[in-house]
């Protein structure tokens, strides 16, 4: 990797929720299980998109999300090694960052000299993350709104010379342009939904003639409730964050995202959001906040730079600046609860992967950008313009534009990604961060 | 307040360094353009201790200073820093009452400044990630037909036909120049399309905020009279160049500085344009070398069939 010059010094003005570091002890945990699951006996599945671990918990495999994991490569610097095998093997710098440093995973575990004894890749630095990570039993895609995505795992699979078993979840992009259509309702919802719950029907036959597990549906029941918990607890936290000044910021809520994306639903998760929510509502009964002195509050459109996480919340809270809430974790990650039935709950299973925050039209994601705009009283909206996920960038611009039309709200863009740090600079956001604040400062002054 | 008041501005960009001094009345006392090859403490310094020597000034004499640019917290003495964004509307909108909409084009970056009737900034886009469209574009340009960069905006207005050529990167675009040369196209063809294109470039970062009228070209590519003709062919209305156009960050700064001590405020705690900017007694921005007139670049939009109205 190439070295980047050391970021200037900037005071922690951050006060992130202590919470959260057990809840990234249970991820350490998660992935230290999965790195052994082979020598358990386990069968492992690869999958992307919509969070499926519960299917896959009741059908007793061991999982790997693979945005998440190569988000966690990238969040411990160890994206390098699976980016240039995935860089050598002919995956261009501009393809999803995600994607290619899982590939690179892939092609490492193939061409690993212990890889096809052991399934663990073994081709370079065995103590690095990024080579821990155990040969799939099978590939289950279930990626909406993003046309990467719906291939990865299909490449993955040819990576693996197609000897790999695979299933594809399709999922119809909510346009959400028809007379009746709206946020969760509608006619396209409607079939969308059914749509897709039948493919999980059909997921779940595959997985029990391959696997040779029989499935529990009990335990998907279970999963389910602890997850529908968690998630209720989630939301109730994010409520409290409208709270002035923050309790908490959009960082700790990235955090959290780990947990509810792809943990076991179990009492542990129910645990750890309690916590979180508790956590925050003990903050706002004694007057703790989120950052030093609270000056702004803005919004954040765009998939985490798992790379600058701490630096990034570092920068705006040296600015006095509160992140309230954003796209990625506020419209996303089992957001919408009520929609479970935990007694059947495939269908509401079925409407949150359809619920990915890249697979609405451009007019369901003005009204929820706007309505979060308003709800969190923000005075300004960053968009993480990231560099190498066009379906999350396409329709930043008119959002922008709808909110400083709409609410006279303005934006600022700036570049970067999720898994590749070379697409960010420093200065880049924090000249145009500095303008908009300024402007902020006008506009008040002359209301004052 | 006396009359000897004065007050600094230092905007360090990323291939020039620029000083102004103004007085109590914002006009420019003095001025100073130092080229750099990129963000330099030296260039910075010899900007600045031009532009305080030709006011016969020092350090000590100021009252306030405030800097700007990508280098902005690398100037000493600077009581507060403002981005590029803020000094650029505050400085051409004191230089062009009433202007809208502000485009600069530096030596690495450009921006798109639209301001409300105050001269305050509404919103902004930049594109300071990539070198197309800027004045190192030019720079790249200049070298493949070898042409003083002094010189390419005439030949550019020689040119009469429109060959295809891409801006989505300087360095993909001087492959493109090379191989045009190669296929033997007329020189002043390929400054003109070159010109063209970099004027649909900035097209699409004025998109980013809106058209509005009237349209301030500032930076140093605003000296190019080609960039200023085809940029207001793109934009189909006239674009109006200060005559100084490198130093309006500059001298936004130092209006800035100026700014909060008539208010009574110590620069560091300022907010810029707290006050209304307009309608106030105009501030003169002669440098004392010339009028302050603002160009037009009216006989090269005229060539190119354009309508011509003087604003400011």
């Amino acid at each position: 990797m190439t070295a980047t010059m050391p970021p200037l010094a900037t005071p922690d003005r951050t006060n992130r929720l202590a919470a959260t570091r057990h809840g990234n002890r249970m991820v350490a945990q998660y992935w230290d299980d999965l790195f052994t699951a082979r020598e358990r006996g386990q069968q492992i599945v690869w999958y992307n998109g919509g969070a499926l671990n519960p299917i896959f918990q009741a059908a007793g495999l061991a999982w790997c999300h693979g945005e998440a994991f190569a988000a966690r490569l990238a969040a411990q610097q160890l994206e390098g090694p699976a980016q240039l095998a995935g860089a050598e093997y002919g995956y261009n710098a501009e393809l999803c960052s995600y994607s290619r440093t899982h590939l690179g995973c892939a092609v490492l575990t193939v061409q690993g000299d212990e890889g096809a004894q052991t399934g663990v890749v073994g081709a370079h630095d065995q103590a690095e993350l990024a080579a821990r990570l155990p040969a799939p039993d099978f590939f289950v895609n279930n990626y909406a709104g993003c046309s990467t995505g719906q291939q990865w795992d299909e490449i993955s699979y040819r990576v693996f010379d197609k000897e790999v078993p695979i299933f594809n979840i399709s999922h119809p992009f909510l346009w959400g342009n028809k007379a009746d259509a709206g946020y969760l309702q509608g006619e396209e919802w409607e079939s969308a939904s059914r749509y897709v719950r039948d493919q999980l029907v059909d997921l779940i036959a595959w997985l029990e003639e391959r696997s040779g597990n029989k499935f529990d549906w009990d335990l998907l029941r279970e999963s389910m409730t602890y997850i529908k918990r968690a998630a209720e607890l989630r939301r109730e936290g994010l409520e409290l964050c409208k709270a002035k000044p923050a309790p908490a910021t959009f960082w700790d809520w990235i955090s959290a995202i780990a947990p509810i994306n792809f943990l076991p639903g179990n009492q542990e998760l129910v645990d750890y959001f309690a916590s979180v929510r508790d956590e925050i509502q003990h903050r706002i009964d004694h007057g703790i906040t989120g950052i030093e002195n609270e000056r702004y509050r803005l919004y954040f459109d765009g998939i985490m730079n798992w790379n600058k996480l701490g630096f990034l919340s570092r920068k705006f809270a040296e600015h006095g600046v509160a992140v309230m809430a954003g796209r990625y974790i506020t419209n996303a990650f089992w957001q919408e609860p009520q929609l479970i039935d935990t007694d059947d709950p495939l269908l509401g299973m079925a409407q949150h992967y359809l619920l990915c925050p890249t697979n609405h039209g451009t007019r369901t994601l003005d009204y929820l950008t706007l309505r979060d705009c308003e709800e969190y009283d923000v005075d300004g909206i960053v968009f993480h313009s990231t560099r190498t996920c066009r379906a999350f960038t396409g329709p930043q611009r008119l959002l922008a534009r709808s909110a400083q039309n709409n609410l006279g709200i303005p934006s600022i863009f700036f570049e970067g990604d999720v898994a590749d740090a070379s697409f960010y600079k420093e200065e880049i956001l924090e000249s145009r961060l500095a303008a908009m604040l300024e402007a902020i400062d006008v506009k008040r002054a002359q209301a004052s | 307040m006396t009359g000897e008041r004065r007050y600094l501005g230092v905007d360090l960009g990323s291939t020039t360094a620029k000083a102004v001094v103004v007085d109590q009345d914002g006009a420019i006392v003095s001025s100073s353009t130092i080229a750099m090859g990129a963000v330099s403490r030296a260039g910075m310094q010899r900007a600045v201790d031009a532009a305080l020597a030709d006011a016969g000034l020092t350090a000590e004499d100021l009252d306030g200073t405030v800097s700007t640019g990508y280098g902005r917290r690398l100037v000493p003495g600077a009581q507060r820093t403002f981005t590029e964004i803020t000094c650029h509307a505050r400085g051409t909108s004191a230089m062009v009452p009433g202007c809208r909409l502000v485009i600069d084009i530096g030596g690495q970056d450009s921006k798109a400044i639209t301001v409300d009737d105050d001269g305050l900034v509404q919103e902004f886009a930049m594109n300071d990630r990539c070198a197309s469209g800027t004045g190192r574009f030019y720079e790249v340009l200049a070298t493949a037909v070898e042409v003083p960069i002094e010189e390419l905006g005439a030949l550019a207005l020689k040119g009469s036909t429109d060959l295809e050529i891409s801006t989505m990167c300087a360095t993909f675009a001087e492959t493109e120049i090379v191989s045009l040369l190669a296929q033997d196209a007329p020189v002043a063809d390929i400054a003109s399309s070159v010109h063209r294109a970099i004027a649909a470039r900035t097209l699409a970062l004025v998109a980013q905020v809106g058209r509005h009228t009237p349209v301030v070209l500032t930076g140093g590519v605003a000296q190019n009279p080609a960039a200023v003709a085809f940029l207001a062919r793109a934009l189909d209305t006239e674009v109006l160049v200060p005559a100084h156009p490198q130093i309006t960050g500059a001298y936004g700064a130092a209006l800035l500085a100026r700014d909060a001590d008539r208010r009574g405020r110590p620069v560091a705690d300022d907010v810029a344009g707290a006050d209304r900017l307009f309608p106030r007694p105009s501030e003169p921005h002669s440098c004392g070398s010339c009028d302050g007139t603002i160009d037009t670049g009216a006989a090269h939009a005229v060539d190119l069939g354009l309508p011509v109205r003087l604003g400011g």
